[in-house]
């Protein structure tokens, strides 16, 4: 057994000792969530940023000082040209006099469908009186909710729902402070819809994220790192020294695979520390589900790295097939963005490709994205690509240089 | 040869494509003796040792290790064997200390690292990363992970090619350490004074064959026999070859050294130097040489270990 644990730990030891290592392990998805985060995750402060949204207030009935009148002042107040000639923060949509609410938002998911549209908030009917019932019960009700419609595909559409998220928690507050409730409940509730999907809980872009740079940490260290490290010790000839020892193939792979899966383990942690810490995601992994997709995309990822192993000849070529995989099977995956609305044959390069299949599943057990994928696909397609590899690898990979 | 050899290899074969690299050698290696395969480069010495080490397998033959006959080597002979690879490296970013225990850890051994690194004067890098190590203090790493295991046959490929003259001797200290330990040892190398100062047998390899083998003593005594007298000088004219064969065996230049070989020294000195005082030839750097290994490839194949 002690073989095996040196193994694992020569194979930590020296990734973390090599900078180009370290920096593509370790730095590089660190700057990457920083980046991202900080550029996506605070849009709502950068005034040049531009939304195209649609109202709808169902709430007719309602006094105009409620609070269905309050909130729909709120966006037509975002969308008002300010007097410093800056761009508002929304261009509002709102159904005309003469047509009815159901024919506007037949329209307006059409256009939210084409990504012309951001987001769609609608005000349901009887909203100011259950927001009032709510408020005043002794013990609190689930809230009364308004429902923002949102496109899978489009980033925009997330952005423009985070900060629509954010007006409502204002609202909120504000309603509960006059309430003498402030910090006991909820008033307004607010149901998310996402178009085509069903209902899925509130979404910030940092908890989005922080999965997908996670699995782009463990591909990248799948992809490059695991023939990098067995097709340059081969062709340096460091795997024939242990070779020409007592020491099996398998025990070796066995302790690879161990380190192999201990630098995963210290990028998840580095990373999760950092999203909750410095962006303060909110996105938890403490579950079953979400813990077997991480050691199951581990393991899809080092099984990769092995096919890409056995196809080159040399360390070099390793990495060449490394290189031109690893831009179209991370960016066609919804690793960082979504991928609806992909040409057929982008699509078809998604639906092969075993990232997607791990982000989604993944996303979807720690609640930021609703499936739609079966979960047995989700858990198939890895598997599949797994077991392809292991095939692949066992008749193919040269342990020692060609003579 | 003994019923006793560590190791005994009997028509072994390895073909690449269309080269016969190993072509039926038969030989066997004696305990607490240093074998030394002597040949040049692509004589077949490295694919003979990468099959003896359980690298490569052979097309054909038998290999007979420890008693165990063996179609290609096992994990439980590679546990009694240590192997100096002609080429090789460590992960450059470990610590020899780290090296040493990892190869230790192979063979379920608690050895002492420090002890094993002192053996190879590396005990003051013990801390050092690989990467930082001379070739040489390379070199020393190399042998001790091969003793790691405390192994009772050693192989060392090409063990001082590359290697600095004060590194060679170096390593030849830790050669001649192992054989008084009594460990077997089999060398290859196509350096002949290292072949000539380390080895108990000789076996010398050229085109994949075994062309000769013995001690060195033997293998000079049949093969080189002549005593070399040897001189400066750029050409030798035919007037003066004739002159000159009159009083040897033969007479040739080599490398701007005019070489007579005899088999009665004195006689041919004393025409040699009447000659030179005849016809006013200064005989520059004016030596006698005893025949060599150098000599005895030679002598076989017409050609020199290097060329």
């Amino acid at each position: 057994m002690t073989d095996i644990l040196l193994l694992a730990r020569t194979h930590v030891v020296t990734a973390l000792r090599e900078r180009v290592t370290l920096f593509w392990f370790l730095v590089f998805p660190i700057f990457l969530l920083t980046i991202l985060a900080l550029i996506f995750g605070r849009i709502g402060e950068e005034s040049e940023i531009h939304f195209d949204i649609a109202l709808v207030n169902r709430d007719v009935g309602a006094p105009a000082d409620g609070f269905s009148a309050r909130i729909a002042s709120i966006f037509v107040e975002m969308s008002t040209a300010k007097e410093s000639g800056e761009r508002p923060l929304f261009s509002l949509h709102a159904p005309s006099l003469d047509e009815s609410h159901d024919d506007f938002l037949a329209r307006e998911e059409q256009a939210l469908r084409r990504g012309e549209l951001a987001a769609i908030v609608v005000i349901p009917e009887g909203f100011h009186e259950a927001v009032l019932a709510t408020a005043m019960a002794p013990i609190m009700p689930d809230p009364p909710s308004f429902e923002v419609l949102m496109s899978e595909s489009d980033v925009a559409s997330e952005m423009a729902a985070g900060i629509i998220e954010q007006i409502i928690v204002e609202v909120d507050r504000e309603i509960l402070v006059q309430m003498g409730r402030f910090d006991e409940s909820a008033a307004i509730g607010r149901a998310q819809v996402w178009v085509g999907e069903d209902a899925a809980d509130e979404v910030r872009y940092v908890d989005f994220l922080l999965p997908g740079v996670i699995l782009m940490g463990f591909f990248t260290n799948g992809l490059f790192g695991v023939p990098g490290a067995i097709l340059f010790n081969r062709d340096r000839k460091v795997l024939r020294r242990y070779w020409v020892t007592a020491l099996p193939v398998g025990r070796y792979l066995v302790g690879f695979s161990l380190g192999h899966l201990a630098l995963c383990v210290m990028q998840f942690v580095l990373l999760y520390l950092l999203g909750r810490f410095a962006f303060g995601a909110r996105v938890s992994f403490a579950r079953l589900d979400a813990a077997l997709l991480l050691v199951l995309s581990a393991v899809t990822f080092m099984a990769f790295g092995f096919l890409i192993a056995s196809l080159a000849r040399t360390a070099n070529a390793g990495m060449a097939i490394a290189n031109v995989l690893n831009m179209p099977m991370m960016f066609l995956s919804g690793l960082f963005f979504p991928t609806g609305g992909l040409p057929t044959f982008l699509a078809v390069f998604a639906a092969v490709n075993p990232v997607t299949y791990l982000v989604e599943g993944l996303r979807t057990s720690v609640g930021v994205q609703t499936a739609s994928t079966s979960p047995i696909l989700l858990l198939a397609v890895p598997l599949g690509w797994i077991a392809l590899s292991a095939a692949v690898a066992s008749r193919r990979l040269r342990w020692d240089v060609a003579r | 040869m003994t019923q006793q050899a560590v190791l005994r290899v009997t028509e072994l074969t390895k073909h690449y494509g269309d080269v016969r690299a190993v072509d039926g050698i038969s030989f066997s290696v004696e305990p607490a003796t240093v074998f030394t395969l002597l040949g040049p480069n692509g004589a077949g010495k490295t694919t003979t040792l990468e099959i003896l080490e359980g690298i490569r397998e052979p097309d054909s033959g038998e290999i007979e290790a420890f008693g165990q006959r063996l179609r290609r080597v096992d994990r439980a002979t590679k546990a009694r064997m240590g192997v100096l690879l002609q080429e090789g490296n460590f992960e450059a970013h470990l610590k020899a200390k780290e090296v040493v225990a990892l190869f230790a850890s192979f063979f379920g051994r608690s050895v002492s690292v420090p002890e094993i690194l002192d053996r190879v004067a590396l005990g003051e890098k013990a801390n050092a990363l690989v990467k930082t190590l001379s070739g040489g203090q390379k070199q020393r790493l190399a042998v001790a992970v091969a003793l790691v295991n405390d192994p009772e046959l050693v192989f060392l490929d090409e063990p001082t090619t590359g290697l600095d003259p004060q590194a060679r001797r170096n390593m030849w200290s830790i050669v001649e350490g192992l054989k008084e330990r009594g460990k077997t040892l089999i060398l290859t190398t196509h350096y002949m004074e290292e072949a000539q100062a380390l080895s108990d047998w000789v076996c010398i390899m050229d085109h994949g064959k075994l062309i000769a083998e013995g001690t060195t003593r033997q293998l000079t005594a049949d093969l080189a026999q002549n005593t070399r007298v040897e001189f400066r000088a750029e050409s030798l004219p035919d007037v003066a070859r004739s002159a000159l064969e009159a009083c040897c065996l033969g007479a040739r230049a080599e490398d701007g050294t005019i070489v007579l070989e005899t088999a009665d020294l004195p006689r041919t000195m004393q025409a040699l130097l009447e000659w030179s005082r005849k016809h006013d030839v200064p005989l520059h750097q004016l030596g006698v040489r005893q025949p060599d290994l150098e000599d005895v490839f030679l002598s076989l194949t017409g050609r020199r270990l290097r060329e």
